[in-house]
């Protein structure tokens, strides 16, 4: 049908126009931003290339880029292997005949409905290391030996936090993936069974197979979301993301730089934009797949 | 649906219920500690509540000021969640059912914004807002999670909106009804499910947000019910009696919601932009 030029523009502009103003364009600003120097206030110095040379030339503040981006890749490698693979697993119970599938489903889902920098704070209190529920629980089982300092020590604090936000998110995974499953035609399964297929091999050649476009939307959903982690770490460890800086991820560095906090060297936006445009640019080719995906998906529907 | 041996069920219950307990035991223990003085929280961890009381929740209530908290999350979730029903279901039905130039790149264009978070351009959103004198705002906030629930809104309702036939729209449009009169009386009748889902599901992302007030809102009666408790963890970090309070609280709403509405929630998510 054709639409009238008064009404397209009644329909189009008002979400077309905030969301050009407010998204569109501050994302791409922060382009323009990434080549100033500047504390939020006052006169803005153009620098040109400078705030990405000190990103990618040796020096303090590349080692703290790197620093986080390792912890970045590191968070969604981990979480990837939880949330989607162990998720997965939960799904396939979920899916089989079982009583209580429903009940088990729905519990299966609080978690998410808690805001992220909440769990953080529920759990930084539960992983005390005196007092903290996780210690006392190990010691009343007879594992006293395995408490520790879960966010306090190097080796620990990242994959405990990473753990904490499976345990908040993983939901999510389970029940998408648990849609994706049930999709699948029936007879299909019924068919197999009585070729005499067992369940693995069901769920190996028919289930997994049928599920992996959905595998991959997530995984990639992941990994644009394991790029953009604050509030979790915001919440266990506050934006210096101690010990030593073993849990910074970018979007505490950014922080930092942008906004500033304790202990932190001066504040710059235009470099604090330009670390949002390295994470940009380390998203946008998995974006524009996720994109892509996306229409053609509308298209053959 | 996949069939299970006797062996297998057993199997299955088994993990299933561990893992129930893992996600209820959290939840429960922090609403027994709710009610628990601080020493027996530190004491008897493992214990219910001995002598229950309310003090904790008058407490932590007026300390941690959650009756602020509860009411800016509601006046700018509930305004937002307004704005955005009318305008994306606005957008979705002129890109779903009129053929214009621009059409699909205006959908892959509303798109974008599932791909990249708009927390990437938190600082020019900052200056934009501190430009027109809207930062340490309610309506400032409102105007950027309207913004940033078009893409997800936009998807869904487009979805929803091309199940409509043509031939009532049509039936409507040879009857004389304006563009604007069959939005009004074919099609959002028909797609009630889904502004609902789409109500239920971006109430609550912005009533879980933090990091857009962490950024924008640094007056405490401004402050939504995230950032009032996410301050009073800061400034009451030994009461752990009043911190457990506090984020029973803070949760309570959302909760209560899910288990009125958990049909609209996961149908939310899996026929969001995963499907």
């Amino acid at each position: 049908m054709k639409l009238a030029k008064r009404y397209l523009l009644l329909f189009v502009l008002p979400a077309l126009i905030l969301y050009t103003l407010f998204i569109v364009y501050p994302l791409i600003n922060s382009l323009f931003l990434s080549l100033y120097s500047w504390p939020g206030v006052g006169k803005k110095t153009f620098v040109g290339l400078d705030n990405f040379r000190k990103v990618f030339s040796a020096g303090s503040f590349r080692n703290e880029v790197f620093n986080a981006f390792w912890h970045n890749v590191y968070f969604y490698f981990l979480a990837a292997l939880i949330e989607i693979g162990v998720g997965f697993f939960i799904a396939l119970m979920l899916a089989s005949k079982i009583k209580g599938a429903r009940m088990f489903r729905n519990i299966v889902y609080i978690p998410n409905m808690i805001p992220l920098v909440l769990v953080g704070f529920m759990w930084s209190l539960y992983l005390n290391p005196q007092v903290g529920l996780v210690n006392q629980f190990l010691k009343l089982i007879g594992l006293g030996g395995l408490a520790q300092s879960w966010l306090g020590q190097e080796s620990t604090a990242l994959t405990t936090i990473i753990l904490v936000n499976a345990w908040r998110n993983i939901g999510f995974y389970v029940l998408v993936l648990l849609a994706a499953i049930l999709d699948i035609n029936p007879s299909l399964l019924e068919a197999a069974y009585i070729d005499g297929a067992s369940n693995w091999k069901i769920i190996w050649r028919i289930i997994f197979p049928l599920s992996f476009s959905t595998v991959r939307t997530l995984a990639i959903l992941l990994f644009i979301w394991s790029f953009n982690v604050f509030d979790m770490i915001y919440a266990l460890e506050g934006v210096q993301a101690g010990p030593y800086r073993s849990t910074d991820v970018l979007g505490t560095l950014f922080y930092r730089t942008a906004f500033g906090g304790l202990g932190s060297s001066a504040i710059d936006m235009g470099l604090g934009a330009t670390i949002t445009v390295f994470i940009f640019a380390i998203i946008m080719p998995v974006s524009i797949l996720y994109v892509y995906l996306v229409e053609k998906r509308q298209r053959s529907a | 649906m996949l069939t299970l041996s006797k062996y297998g069920k057993i199997l299955v219950y088994t993990l299933l219920l561990i893992y129930t307990m893992l996600v209820l035991v959290p939840f429960l223990m922090m609403i027994s500690n709710s009610f628990k003085s601080m020493r027996d929280i530190y004491l008897k961890p493992f214990s219910l509540p001995t002598d229950p009381s309310f003090r904790n929740i008058i407490d932590a209530w007026n300390q941690a000021g959650i009756g602020r908290g509860y009411l800016n999350s509601l006046i700018i979730a509930g305004s937002a969640v307004v704005g955005i029903v009318i305008i994306s279901s606005f957008f979705a039905y002129a890109i779903s059912k009129y053929e214009f130039r621009g059409r699909r790149f205006l959908f892959m264009y509303s798109m974008l914004g599932l791909a990249f978070p708009a927390r990437l351009a938190i600082i020019p959103i900052y200056l934009l807002l501190r430009n027109i004198n809207l930062t340490n705002s309610r309506l400032g906030l409102i105007i950027i999670y309207i913004a940033v629930n078009i893409p997800f809104s936009v998807f869904l309702l487009k979805n929803f909106i091309d199940g409509v036939p043509n031939e009532l729209s049509e039936a409507a449009r040879i009857d004389g009804a304006n563009p604007l009169q069959i939005y009004r009386h074919v099609v959002i009748p028909l797609i009630k499910p889904a502004i609902s889902i789409v109500s239920i599901v971006s109430f609550v992302n912005v009533w879980n947000d933090f990091f857009f007030p962490l950024i924008f809102i640094n007056d405490r009666s401004k402050a939504t019910i995230t950032l009032a408790v996410s301050i009073f963890f800061g400034e009451y970090a030994n009461r752990w009696n009043l911190l457990f309070t506090s984020l029973t609280l803070a949760i309570a709403p959302t909760i209560i919601l899910f288990l009125i509405f958990s049909r609209q929630f996961i149908a939310g998510m899996t026929q969001g932009a995963i499907k």
